[in-house]
């Protein structure tokens, strides 16, 4: 069961979403609308399981999450949305919460704990970076998937003159190493290089050298 | 208070293993004594009866020594006269011959042992001949039932249970019957006269029964061991009981933080929920009205869900309150005295008090009927002494001191507890019974409130007051019994 939020902003797909998960449907709208102000998105759940089955793994954004819910806990949704990869951040919130609790939550893998009632600048402040912290994350990994992509494209040949150029072999070490002459590893180099779309030497080992290192392994 | 079977059965072991011995101990004493008794008499009947035999030898050898063969007034026959265990006296005239072989072989015999030597001995007819050989021989023939000297005889022959005999030769004769039982102990004692004249033995047999064990000091032993391991056992069961107490009461106060902790996490849980609700509205409201243009229509929204959520908060209090007060009439009000309320609870906290140092003075003139709940006075009373334990744990030892006083005065009865603690600051008297209110470090602040409620709901006050010279004293005043009735 999910219920768009009124207030949200006209549904965008770049505007990051906010999934809030709270069993109390006073305390749903009115974080909802405190969160809206500042032109995120929300989504709202009343029901921890139908949230873990229905939300949208792919939306940018952030998960806020009640402790004290009936059936299931914020602390095993919490546990079940990291053990099944989910990467948007977690933001706890509790009635009364203590230090253990506090230590459980980081432990568990929660992005921020914050006591409830909660203050709208240490709420929106903690979403904020925590959608920052997520299209940062976001990114990287399409970084990453481009450089495999593009990594995929090299010929054997070419991923071995790669390697060697990441562990830091010159031309002529590379030609020795693999018994061909200094000018054909030129070649090969010249055409990595395009491919890669690398403008320079420490450009190609900064976006490749983890592709290439999980590559050799 | 219950004991378990086992228990029992381990204090009748107890009993037993104590009083059995002793009870052997008694009876073998008794015997000891009766056996020692029964010694010295026949020890004593021996000399009496040697002491006679004796006597016929030197009545004999007297006789022999006077020579009075040529007396033809025969003063040894007056001897039966003088002496009546003789019945007679035979003279044997020098150059005569005895008429009898016998008394002619018993001198030969006399001679020849230069004593007087046994004759003829008639254990049936009770009677024997002495021989005493000289130039004139004389023979006496003796009662043997005369040789008991009964003025000196050490029992009474006619109930003594110790049975006396001669023996001599297979022959035997009873001086005394005695009452020879066939059950129980029997002593013997057997020992030759004497003399080597009359070779009989005196043989005493007595026989202890049953009945003659001393069963009134076993009994007393027994009784005694009894009285002894109850009272033991008393202790023990009221050090028990005691424990138990105490055991109830800490778990009771575990019990009490446990409910208002849950109390506590609950109300929290429900109050949080619109004060978050009233919080993040408002401070949406406030965000919209600060835009450019303020989003009048939503802040208003927001403002009418805060307004919801903040009388849902009070609901949420209000429901709160009426579960936690008593419904009227719950409580039990039953006439209850001051003084053994009083006295429970000492009772109960005597160890604390003890480890305090603090001898609680009682002043109180006798019982004072008070209605109340008995269960909340108990409750009240024992508050009231931990204050005053912990306000006394701030002085010094040596100075604490804790005054019970208890009167009737105006209908109504009044427990005044007055400690020698540093009193009460001036700034903390007025709100002293405000729940959660402290000035201990871990402490609720709920047991003078709740105190304070107790007292009221049961028609009474409890009142606070710094003493004129030292300490704080409190005042626990409810209605009396006796006024119950008068308008």
């Amino acid at each position: 069961m999910n219920t768009t939020n009124a207030m949200n902003t006209p549904p965008s797909t770049l505007s990051p979403l906010i999934h809030l998960i709270d069993d109390d449907e006073a305390v749903r709208g009115a974080l909802s609308l405190l969160i809206s102000t500042v032109g995120l998105r929300v989504q709202t759940w009343a029901d921890p399981q139908a949230f873990l089955t229905d939300f949208d793994r792919d939306s940018i954004g952030a998960i806020v999450l009640d402790v004290r819910m009936p059936g299931v806990s914020g602390f095993t949704l919490l546990q079940q949305l990291i053990a099944q990869g989910v990467d948007q951040p977690v933001i706890m919130l509790t009635g009364h919460g203590t230090i253990d609790m506090c230590r459980r939550a980081f432990k568990a893998g929660a992005a921020e704990f914050l006591e409830k009632p909660v203050n709208d600048d240490a709420l929106l402040e903690a979403l904020q970076n925590a959608v920052r912290q997520h299209v940062r994350s976001r990114e990287r990994q399409q970084t990453n998937q481009l450089a495999r992509e593009r990594h995929a494209q090299l010929s054997a040949r070419e991923r071995e003159v790669l390697g060697l150029i990441i562990n830091g072999l010159t031309n002529k070490e590379i030609g020795r190493a693999l018994a061909v002459s200094p000018r054909t590893v030129e070649t090969h180099r010249a055409n990595l290089f395009a491919k890669l779309g690398a403008a320079s030497l420490a450009d190609l080992i900064r976006r490749y050298a983890a592709v290439a290192e999980a590559d050799s392994a | 208070m219950w004991n378990s079977p086992r228990a029992q059965g381990w204090w009748i072991l107890a009993w037993l293993a104590v009083s059995l011995p002793g009870v052997v101990w008694i009876g073998h004493n008794a015997l000891e004594q009766l056996r020692e008794a029964f010694e010295t008499d026949a020890r004593i009947v021996h000399r009496l009866l040697s002491q006679r035999a004796v006597q016929h030898d030197a009545i004999l050898s007297m006789l022999a020594l006077l020579q009075s063969s040529s007396d033809a007034t025969r003063p040894e026959q007056r001897l039966p006269s003088v002496y009546p265990q003789i019945l007679a006296v035979k003279r044997r005239d020098g150059g005569q011959a005895w008429d009898e072989p016998r008394f002619a072989a018993a001198e030969r015999q006399s001679r020849q042992a230069r004593r007087p030597v046994l004759a003829a001995a008639d254990f049936a007819k009770a009677r024997y001949w002495l021989v005493l050989a000289a130039d004139t021989g004389y023979a006496l023939q003796i009662d043997m039932r005369g040789l008991a000297p009964w003025s000196e005889w050490p029992m009474r022959p006619e109930t003594s249970s110790v049975r006396v005999m001669l023996e001599y030769a297979g022959q035997r004769l009873v001086l005394q019957p005695g009452s020879i039982g066939s059950t129980g102990w029997r002593f013997d004692f057997a020992k030759h006269l004497a003399t080597d004249s009359q070779p009989f033995d005196v043989v005493a047999v007595s026989q202890v029964g049953w009945s003659q064990l001393p069963w009134g000091w076993m009994l007393a032993w027994v009784a005694l061991v009894a009285v002894l391991l109850a009272g033991v056992q008393g202790a023990h069961r009221q050090r028990e009981a005691r424990r138990r107490a105490e055991a109830l009461l800490r778990l009771g106060k575990v019990a009490r933080l446990n409910a208002l902790g849950e109390l506590a996490a609950g109300m929290a849980h429900e109050v949080n929920q619109p004060l978050a609700a009233v919080l993040a509205n408002t401070q949406a409201a406030k965000r919209l009205l600060a835009d450019t243009p303020p989003d009048i229509e939503t802040a208003q929204s927001a403002m009418a869900s805060a307004v919801q959520q903040a009388q849902r908060a009070a609901e949420v209090v209000g429901r709160l309150r009426r579960a936690v007060d008593a419904p009227e009439g719950a409580t039990e009000i039953a006439a209850v005295d001051l003084h053994t309320a009083l006295s429970r609870a000492l009772y109960l906290l005597a160890p604390q008090l003890q480890a305090c140092g603090v001898t609680p003075a009682l002043q109180a003139a006798g019982a004072v009927n008070v209605l109340a709940d008995p269960v909340a006075l108990e409750q009240v009373i024992h508050n009231l002494l931990l204050n005053a334990m912990q306000a006394l744990e701030r002085v010094p030892r040596g100075e604490r001191t804790l005054t019970l006083s208890l009167n009737a005065a105006a209908a109504q009865g009044a427990l005044i507890v007055h400690d020698s603690g540093p009193g009460i600051a001036a700034d903390v008297l007025p709100r002293l019974f405000d729940p959660f209110f402290t000035t201990r470090d871990g402490g609720l602040g709920l047991g003078l409130s709740l105190c304070e409620t107790l007292a009221t709901r049961m028609n009474g006050t409890l009142t606070a007051a710094n003493h004129a010279t030292r300490g704080a004293v409190f005042t626990l005043r409810l209605p009396l019994a006796e006024a119950v009735g008068t308008p």
